[in-house]
């Protein structure tokens, strides 16, 4: 799906899939780190937004 | 009946001078990004110019009138507003506007969807407004296309129902023929002043003998049986299996079709704002007649086909007597995937005899 | 008369007279130029309708899904691979089937009958990969240096060209879904831009509620699509709709070697879970 993402014009980054067990705290919050860092670089989406007038 | 001539000279000069008065519309070439053409209605932006050529469009005119997507009503959400959940009337743009190459036909067509919006009961204000704000410039259709079966269907390449003016091409000039004040309005503000002589009227006529002729040398539709079947005979005729076999189900006759006017209400909010939406609709999808209760009055696809057949060509008629509701333009027959042909499913109502 | 015609009409009134079968899927001839429509013969009067041409454009194996019937189908190589699909995914039994097979040479393209249609131009699989008999000798399967040539072509853009690409390619949509209807795979009862409750996509002609609709749609044809070219044979607004599901068949081929509907004894990769599955994408 990322793949096809990117093939229409998305940042692929901007759809991320990790597996984290729930005894894995740590790895949960560097994993929800680095997601909202990376999307941040991205800056805000400015394709496949509906926009309503 | 008052003939002007048009020198096609004199064409694009008097388009551009009828912009100060009216929003155009009409047919021109589009080409997508995989460079397939194709000729669509639209707004003509400045400097451009409606292709006269008699060219076919996929869709007819009739979103200029009745758009497939409308804006109808909005509200505002936010409680603090005195009239928050209020729903107001969307302004649109209803100044003049005209309707340049359109069909005989679809202007046709046109009239006919009016029987259904503006009733003695209820009017659709949207479809009245913009019904009421155009003049219909036709173009005259010289040579018919293989489709088009429009004089078995009560209009013709040169029928006038519908139209303020008729454009003939008759070579390096177009002869307009005025029908309605609204058509010499139009005519004025263009400055296409000139009349022409005698024998205009009767080259129009020769052109019309001529382009009728074509369509009648090609298979015939049938219309007059119609009128005296039973609805239940037909509804419960054997043929719908048939005839339904090869549909999919889409909605591309529907779509493609100029009197097809279903349409389904849409709400959609964002933030504080909500707007609805009038989408058209297609009897051809399942959804279309799905009730609330999860009950579907027409669940499967002969039903729905039955169903648009039934209300072009038996369930119109017998309600307003003015004939079907197809103008034989041909289109659903040019774009149907699975070559469903309403000319055929035409006759076979038309000579159907049920069994005693 | 063409002598695929003939062979056609002799063997689907031959499994009719016996009784093998209750109907017979094929195509009849249309009523404009190049045009064919599908067509069901219940009795062997009727197959007489029956027509071999290059415009059978349209995939049968769209006719037959959750039939109950014995049913006599005419497959080409990308209907066969379609019913081999439906078979796999349980849409019909392969003992309520006897597939007619017709090896391919091309279909035309709707607007230039001298030419093939652009998928029957990279096709690979001419010939039917399942049948019960074969209308004529197998032909000779292309060979084709790059098949995805084209996607490659947008995978060198970059994000923006790409993006003002396929909003391109929509802009004329009409959503009159006959691409999703023509194509044997999208047999859900409710599809999700039909879905009311919740309702996920919008239903005007809002361009991104048109463009999350080709978009997911394409998704849902991941690693099953067979590149038969029916969605694009019913789009009456000509859009290349194959744009988003090439890319998916390339990356099924690249990523697990698969290609769909050849073989009925195996699942789909997006089916299935095998321990080398590609796994670069998760962290």
């Amino acid at each position: 799906m990322a793949n096809l993402f990117e093939h229409i014009g998305m940042e692929k980054e901007r759809l991320q899939f990790s597996w984290i067990s729930s005894a894995e705290a740590g790895k949960f919050t560097n994993v929800a780190t680095e997601v909202a860092n990376t999307i941040e670089a991205l800056g805000p989406i400015d394709k496949f937004v509906k926009k309503t007038d | 009946m008052k003939v002007i001539k048009i020198d096609k000279k004199e064409w694009t000069g008097g388009i551009d001078k009828s912009r100060e008065k009216y929003l155009l519309f009409g047919p021109v070439k589009d080409k997508d990004v995989t460079n397939k053409e194709h000729y669509i209605f639209k707004k003509l932006a400045a400097g451009e110019f409606p292709v006269m050529e008699g060219v076919d469009t996929v869709l007819s005119p009739k979103s200029v009138i009745f758009p497939q997507t409308e804006k109808i009503l909005k509200s505002s959400l936010d409680q603090s507003q005195p009239d928050h959940h209020i729903m107001k009337r969307v302004e649109n743009d209803y100044s003049s506007r005209a309707v340049i190459g359109i069909r005989s036909f679809d202007a046709k067509a046109l009239t006919l969807v009016n029987l259904n919006f503006d009733t003695k009961d209820y009017q659709d204000p949207y479809w009245c407004d913009a019904y009421k704000a155009t003049t219909f410039v036709g173009l005259a259709v010289n040579k018919p296309s293989d489709v088009d079966f429009s004089t078995s269907m009560g209009s013709g390449p040169f029928g006038e129902e519908g139209l303020d003016v008729l454009l003939v091409d008759n070579g390096e000039e177009f002869l307009a023929k005025v029908i309605t004040d609204k058509g010499k309005t139009f005519l004025d503000a263009a400055g296409f002043n000139k009349t022409a002589d005698e024998s205009a009227v009767k080259k129009i006529e020769d052109l019309k003998a001529q382009a009728e002729k074509t369509i009648a040398d090609k298979a015939k539709v049938g219309t007059d049986n119609l009128k005296n079947k039973t609805v239940l005979d037909l509804y419960e005729a054997p043929f719908w299996d048939d005839i339904a076999f090869s549909c999919i189900n889409c909605g591309t006759c529907t779509f493609v079709c100029p009197t097809c006017w279903c349409f389904d209400i849409q709400d959609e909010t964002k933030g504080k704002s909500c707007t609805r939406f009038k989408n058209w609709d297609s009897c051809m999808f399942p959804l279309f007649t799905l009730h609330g209760s999860g009950h579907n009055p027409r669940g499967v696809k002969t039903q729905r086909v039955r169903q648009r057949f039934m209300h072009k060509l038996k369930y119109f008629l017998d309600k307003y007597d003015k004939g079907t509701m197809c103008v034989g333009c041909g289109r659903c027959v040019q774009s149907c995937p699975v070559n469903i042909d309403i000319r055929e499913v035409c006759n076979i109502m038309n000579n159907y005899e049920p069994k005693k | 008369m063409d002598s695929l015609t003939q062979k056609i009409r002799e063997i689907a009134s031959n499994i009719l007279k016996e009784g093998r079968v209750d109907m017979v899927i094929g195509f009849a001839k249309g009523t404009i130029p190049m045009t064919t429509k599908p067509y069901m013969a219940r009795t062997p009067e009727q197959v007489e309708n029956f027509i071999w041409d290059k415009n059978c454009t349209l995939n049968l194996a769209n006719y037959i899904t959750g039939r109950k019937e014995k049913i006599g189908i005419i497959a080409k190589g990308c209907d066969s691979r379609n019913i081999v699909n439906h078979i796999v995914e349980n849409k019909i039994s392969r003992d309520q089937l006897y597939i007619i097979g017709v090896p391919c040479s091309g279909m035309a393209d709707k607007h230039n009958p001298d030419e093939l249609r652009d998928n029957c131009a990279t096709c690979t699989h001419r010939n039917p990969v399942i049948f019960d008999v074969m209308a004529a000798e197998p032909v000779e399967e292309q060979k084709i240096d790059d098949p995805f040539a084209d996607v490659k072509a947008v995978e060198a853009m970059d994000k923006d060209a790409k993006w003002s690409y396929f909003e391109g390619l929509l802009q004329n949509c009409i959503r009159c879904y006959a691409c999703r209807n023509a194509c044997p795979l999208c047999y859900c009862p409710t599809c999700f831009v039909d879905e009311s409750g919740p309702q996920w996509v919008g239903k005007g002609q809002n361009k991104t509620d048109i463009q999350t609709f080709h978009f997911l749609r394409a998704f849902h044809c991941a690693g099953r699509c067979t590149d038969c070219g029916a969605c694009e044979a019913a789009c009456p607004m000509d859009i290349h709709v194959r744009a988003f599901t090439r890319k998916l068949n390339k990356d099924s081929l690249e990523l697990f070697g698969w290609e769909a509907g050849l073989d009925i004894t195996k699942r789909p990769p997006l089916d299935t879970f095998n321990p080398d599955d590609p796994n670069d994408f998760i962290k």
